[in-house]
């Protein structure tokens, strides 16, 4: 099998950790897999930079904003330089540009594995109910606000506590509409518009990382739930789980609408009742767990980018504990000196 | 009793839901009354078997096993 260069972004394993490093794990414990991984880094104190024995060699990244053409341009840089073959994009600002320049990466033997534009959009949290019009979800009661007074409106609709949330990132719980009020002001300063105002629902919390081909299989799929988080709402402790109905429902999305890539679906199973809550079009930051148990889903994207053989999708076991840990690592200033004033480690 | 057969019981006691995540910890009593219900005794049979077994009256036994059932409902189980 030919040797394969991957770009992973999202190598800041800090204490809201991007999922690059699990990404880059995985893709390292495929056997038959002979990879370099390249960190895509935003920040020359990513630790990924400095964890040589996942990351091989890391690129400080433009950020992905306006036409992308620094940012296309600094990737074929690196392509240049050592040869990129794939990039996976672990970060939610990057992954509309992704999108956009799929095509020409392409052309310049830079291959990506992500959705389309309309499928990206889809899952906006202003669009799921697209989504739950299709397969068997329920959303809870949503508004999409865009002003104070939409807001009140929707908060005495829904009732509350309500939670108020930003359109890509954040989401807080509301007892009264002062605090609703707050917190819709706190999100437009941060993330814009619109604001998503929606009924607090009761139940287990439970997500799944999967990987859809694009012609509406499954290439994989975990269910875990989380039994401990961080103050920044990161899993610190989780557990496998089997939900039939949820991962029935993820099923039913990758089929219906033919999800191409890795995704996030959050949701809260209440008996027979399953709301879907978020999803993320990308792996999250857990992703390494189900390479834990079995499904090594960045490993099994790449072999699909590439028409290499994939194994048929794996079964888990329920029941399987994840532990994040702490560890550090000491090292000299010379990656960290070529970061800051080349942008690349040596 | 579809919920229960699918529970993961180690012979400690602890159970694992697989559905929902969830785990605890039950007595030996509870073990037994779990074991019953999973093996599908009726409840005069477990019962019965709870007061042999940790020699306690049958009154005491079927007090025992309404608050088993309260706590399967409450964690969604029954």
């Amino acid at each position: 099998m030919k040797p394969l260069t991957i770009g992973v972004s999202g190598i800041n394993a800090i204490d809201n950790p991007g999922p690059g490093i699990g990404v880059a794990r995985s893709l390292k414990e495929d056997a038959e897999l002979e990879v370099t991984i390249v960190g895509l880094a935003y920040d020359a104190m990513d630790p990924g930079i400095y964890m040589d024995w996942v990351v091989d060699k890391s690129f400080i990244m433009p950020y992905p904003s306006g036409s992308g053409d620094a940012f296309i341009e600094r990737l074929l840089y690196i392509k240049e330089k050592v040869g990129l073959d794939c990039v996976i994009p672990n970060l939610d600002a990057e992954i509309p540009l992704y999108i956009k320049c799929a095509r020409t990466l392409a052309e310049h033997g830079i291959r990506t594995f992500l959705p389309g534009m309309d499928q990206f959009k889809l899952r906006g949290k202003d669009h799921l109910g697209e989504i739950e019009a299709k397969i068997a979800v329920s959303l809870p009661r949503t508004k999409v606000v865009s002003s104070v007074e939409a807001l009140m409106e929707a908060v005495e609709e829904i009732g509350l506590p309500v939670m108020v949330k930003g359109s890509f990132y954040k989401a807080y719980r509301s007892f009264t509409t002062a605090e609703a009020v707050s917190h819709y002001h706190t999100l437009v300063a941060e993330w814009g518009y619109p604001i998503i105002v929606q009924e607090v629902v009761t139940g287990d919390e439970l997500n799944v990382v999967g990987l859809g081909d694009g012609e509406g299989h499954s290439l994989g799929l975990v269910g875990i739930k989380k039994l401990s988080i961080t103050a920044l709402g990161k899993i610190w402790t989780g557990v496998t789980v089997k939900n039939e109905k949820m991962l029935g429902a993820v099923d039913e999305f990758i089929r219906e609408f033919k999800w191409r890539g890795p995704f996030e679906m959050e949701c809260i199973v209440n008996g027979d009742r399953l709301y879907l809550i978020e999803i993320n079009p990308r792996f999250p930051a857990w992703s390494y767990f189900a390479t834990g148990v079995g499904v090594n889903l960045p490993s099994r994207l790449v072999r699909r980018a590439f028409g290499l053989p994939v194994a048929p999708v794996p079964d888990y076991q329920a029941g399987k504990l994840f532990v994040r840990y702490t560890y550090e690592l000491v090292t000299d200033m010379t990656t960290f000196q070529n970061a800051i004033t080349r942008g690349e480690t040596p | 009793m579809r919920k229960l057969s699918q529970l993961a019981v180690s012979a400690e006691g602890f159970v694992f839901n697989p559905a929902t995540g969830d785990s605890f910890q039950v007595s030996q009593t509870g073990l037994t009354v779990l074991d019953g219900l999973r093996d599908g005794l009726s409840d005069e049979e477990i019962v019965h078997q709870l007061a042999e077994e940790f020699e306690v009256s049958v009154e005491d036994a079927r007090r025992d096993l309404m608050d088993f059932h309260g706590s399967l409902k409450s964690f969604g189980l029954e």
